[in-house]
């Protein structure tokens, strides 16, 4: 049937085979996130001299910006993974798409939320109508969406492959709403803040934030497996695997 | 250490900033742990009961395996 | 039976709906009055000043407007899902998407054009002046149609939902925002006496790849919804 699917990515698509991979690389993950984003944060804290501009303030910017690509990363991995879930219809991808949502929105709330801590120090406001701004909001709108229309059904596999389909509607629309917010900036002069971007970027100021991204993205994967473990042993609770891993823990406990 | 600590005169806004990032992602990674273990905890008392439900009058145990 | 053609499908179909819509005049409306009455809700939420309510008009009335649609789209497939015509429809040897448009074109006329009747009415009551107003009516014209496309898509995903009221909301607003932008943007630069014409055409590329995308997407969401 998908003879140009290697053959471990075949076998990896049954639930059980993935229950296990999941649990093995999860832990690995976590700690991975954990060492690096602690290494990454004493870097961007303690290490890197403040901004000749910024002073100290900038500092957020080791969350800030690593949220803001983690946000945006999540959501093409939803796409893609919904997209594949709808077309070739393998569960496994509707429920990488499905538990995705939930780390992407809390991506998207750290952003903005970090985003206002870092702007009310720099510009004097918490919040301003920017494009970025903006988009993130509408970006987390959707995540809530996705989310909402996915809990909305009895049947989770419906439920699924519809908030799949409003996943890609959404990943249509995000690049048209940062276009129409950045053309209805340049209307509205008055509103806009020149953002202050890393001016000049010391090599101690970049290694933290790099390494700060490759963190968020282990801890998603490991996150990610969490989830995806919760969803399975939920979806797959009438077959014998997760029967035998029900009364096995019974046993340990 | 505690000047470094005060981040100039911004120390409220970085670690807020720093607290949200952490309670946000702590409680994402704690939330489809307990899901996980309470999903097992609902499949195994119903598992029990089916069992009871098989063989009535003998008390829920460990060794009723299917 | 041989089955009848595409384009007589396609005309029975709205000849129905119209006509079921115009069984229930009153449903018909109901948006209007709502969206009057919440336009007369801002002058007394702000204050009565002339110049601040003919600054705001353009953006009240297409919000107004918005929410309207809105209130209205929630029943626009239940009546078929509950009796089961859409199956029949699914069923139908012509192309869904063509059905699901002529459903969305049926919406549009009972539900948008009496809005956009009333819009002037509404936009001079707040102080809208005259002179922009053909604007605004070609801004509704021009944003209702991708209004109803959006949202019918999202109606159709819905469909199956248990609660469908809030999350609908929830869903399209966003979806809406550059509706939103571009169509208050053209009526508010006309306003002030700038050319209105570049969001104008924003607009109507976007209607030109909703009425294609629109109905094909409306289709697919159907199917994926009533999939059990």
């Amino acid at each position: 049937m998908a003879n140009w699917v290697p053959l471990w990515l075949h076998r990896l698509s049954s639930p059980q085979t993935f229950y296990r991979f999941a649990g093995a690389v999860r832990p690995w993950a976590l700690g991975l996130a954990l060492v690096l984003g602690a290494v990454a944060l004493y870097g961007g804290l303690f290490l890197a001299p403040a901004d000749y501009q910024q002073g100290d303030a900038y500092r957020i910017i080791f969350i800030h910006v690593p949220s803001a690509w983690m946000s945006l990363f999540i959501y093409g991995v939803m796409t893609v993974s919904a997209f594949i879930g709808l077309v070739w219809r393998i569960k496994l991808a509707e429920t990488v798409a499905m538990e995705s949502a939930p780390i992407g929105a809390a991506f998207t709330l750290i952003t903005l939320v970090t985003g206002s801590l870092w702007g009310k120090p720099m510009w004097g406001t918490w919040w301003t109508w920017d494009a970025r701004l903006t988009s993130e909001l509408v970006l987390l709108f959707i995540y809530l969406g996705v989310i909402g229309l996915y809990h909305a059904f009895e049947d989770r596999r419906q439920g699924a492959r519809t908030a799949s389909f409003l996943a890609l509607i959404g990943a249509v629309n995000v690049p048209i709403v940062h276009f129409s917010v950045n053309w209805w900036n340049t209307l509205h002069q008055g509103a806009t803040i020149r953002l202050l971007g890393p001016s000049h970027m010391d090599s101690s100021m970049i290694w933290p934030l790099l390494l700060m991204m490759v963190a968020t993205k282990c801890y998603y994967v490991a996150s990610l497996f969490a989830r995806v473990r919760a969803d399975l042993i939920a979806a797959e609770s009438g077959k014998a695997w997760v029967r035998d891993l029900a009364l096995g823990t019974q046993e340990r406990a | 250490m505690s000047e470094s600590l005060a981040m100039g005169h911004y120390g409220f806004y970085v670690w807020t900033a720093f607290a949200v990032f952490f309670i946000v992602l702590l409680i994402d990674s704690l939330a489809p742990v307990a899901r996980r273990r309470r999903n097992l905890r609902d499949l195994r008392a119903r598992l029990v009961r089916q069992e009871n439900r098989r063989r009535p009058g003998t008390p829920p145990s460990n060794e009723s395996h299917p | 039976m041989r089955p009848g053609s595409t384009s007589s499908a396609c005309a029975a179909l709205l000849h129905r709906d119209l006509l079921l819509a115009w069984r229930r005049r009153g449903d018909i409306a109901m948006p209007v009055l709502y969206a009057l009455i919440v336009g007369t809700l801002f002058p007394f939420a702000i204050g009565p000043d002339p110049a601040l309510l003919a600054r705001i008009a353009s953006g009240v009335v297409f919000v107004t407007v918005l929410l309207s649609i809105l209130l209205s789209l929630d029943g626009l497939f239940r009546g078929d899902i509950e009796d089961g015509s859409m199956e029949q429809l699914m069923l139908a040897p012509q192309p869904l998407a063509l059905l699901v448009g002529m459903k969305i074109l049926a919406h549009w006329i009972t539900a948008a054009l009496p809005l956009i009747v009333v819009a002037p009415m509404l936009a001079s009551m707040l102080r809208f002046p005259a002179s922009a107003m053909p604007v605004l009516v070609l801004a509704l014209l021009l944003s209702t149609p991708l209004l109803s496309l959006l949202g019918a898509v999202l109606v159709a995903l819905a469909g199956g939902a248990r609660r469908s009221g809030m999350l609908l909301a929830l869903m399209l607003l966003p979806l809406c925002v550059p509706v939103v932008i571009f169509a208050a943007g053209a009526v508010s630069a006309a306003q002030q006496g700038l050319p209105w014409a570049a969001p104008m055409a924003w607009l109507g590329a976007g209607l030109a790849m909703a009425v294609v995308l629109g109905p094909l997407a409306c289709a697919a969401a159907l199917r994926i919804a009533m999939d059990t």
